[in-house]
């Protein structure tokens, strides 16, 4: 008699694949607009393409290609897109203890966009040790992919796309809000995290809204750990 | 482009991939050396979901803000909440908050 087949599983870096789908909605409108500016600017598609292949930050592509299309000197260009990429060095720590010793990391880390990172630091607990470098190699190849492809489509194509199809370009985009969302509600477990969180959040949408979004991330972040650390320090106070 | 600016964009890009690759392996190597500093500092555990709370805050802020994808938003967020709350995963509730955000935004639409 055959022993019973166990219920089949799928591969980790396929559910890395899935899981990172809803990042799409956020980074396919973003991707295509990065397309429509950089030739806008005067970049070739495929010029625009190695800028989203090499440097795969957002914001600070935008930058890039703003001061290099305004005149500005080299060495500004480069010293103000590596300051709009400073945040990044807290994410590879917080996920150096969820995630396996690799040879692959110096390469597969470029992968670690914001919200690589928040799906990650999210989902890596919850998945087997031996899972989780599938699981990320699968979520971040599938995001950098698309933002790559993302950005041709819109240097060739991204202005009678978005003219033609005006709200996909304002609707998708809110898959990003609402997955931050399904990561952020978790945290909320007692009053001092749910202060934290609040004003990280408050602070960040306020820095956003006043047009300061490229620094308004470790900002945020900082001013959400002071409230964090002052809710601790009110709370001793009242109980000794 | 001119040599310049193809330096300028490699410079770019090796900076932002050691900001993301050096402080990584920095903290692997910390936590797995036998010198008693294998734990992650507790200002760095705090750090990481505030950091997501941060980029929260600024994926709110809709693609073009009036007064309606405003309203759409806090829908949005509202329904997304409400799934996760019954169902506590990620999916669902995140294909329900992009449906009733575009709704919002169809009958918007129709009604202007």
């Amino acid at each position: 008699m055959k022993p019973l087949a166990a219920p089949r599983r799928s591969p980790a870096w396929l559910t890395g694949v899935r899981e990172a789908i809803p990042l799409l909605g956020g980074y396919i409108p973003v991707a295509l607009s990065f397309g429509v500016v950089a030739t806008q600017a005067g970049f070739s598609t495929w010029e625009a393409a190695v800028i989203s292949t090499l440097i795969y930050a957002g914001a600070s592509q935008f930058l890039f290609v703003g001061m290099v299309a305004a005149g500005s000197p080299l060495w500004l260009v480069v010293a103000m897109t590596l300051l709009i990429n400073v945040r990044h060095l807290v994410y590879g720590p917080n996920l150096a203890a969820l995630l396996p010793r690799s040879r692959h990391w110096p390469w597969l880390m470029h992968g670690l966009t914001d919200q690589v990172f928040a799906l990650a630091l999210t989902r890596l607990p919850q998945l087997p040790a031996a899972d989780r470098f599938g699981w990320f190699t699968g979520a971040a190849l599938l995001a950098w992919g698309v933002w790559i492809v993302g950005t041709v489509i819109g240097a060739t194509a991204g202005e009678t796309l978005t003219a033609r199809w005006p709200l996909l370009g304002e609707v998708m985009p809110f898959a990003l809000p609402a997955l931050f969302l399904t990561m952020v509600a978790p945290r909320f477990t007692d009053k001092r995290w749910a202060v934290a969180l609040s004003a990280a959040i408050g602070s960040a949408l306020l820095l956003t809204l006043y047009g300061w979004s490229n620094v308004a991330i470790p900002l945020a972040a900082t001013s959400g750990a002071l409230c964090f650390y002052m809710v601790k320090f009110k709370a001793g106070r009242c109980n000794p | 482009m001119s040599t310049a600016l193809w330096i300028a964009v490699v410079a770019s890009a090796l900076g932002t991939l050691l900001m993301r690759v050096v402080p990584f392996l920095w903290m692997q190597r910390r936590i797995d050396s036998t010198t008693g500093l294998n734990n992650m500092p507790q200002w760095l555990t705090i750090l990481g979901p505030l950091m997501i709370a941060a980029v929260l805050g600024v994926s709110i802020m809709p693609v073009n803000p009036s007064a309606i994808s405003w309203i759409a938003t806090a829908i949005g967020l509202g329904v997304t909440l409400m799934v996760w709350w019954r169902l506590r995963s990620l999916g669902w509730p995140v294909a329900a908050g992009v449906a009733v955000y575009g709704a919002v935004q169809l009958v918007a639409a129709g009604v202007g």
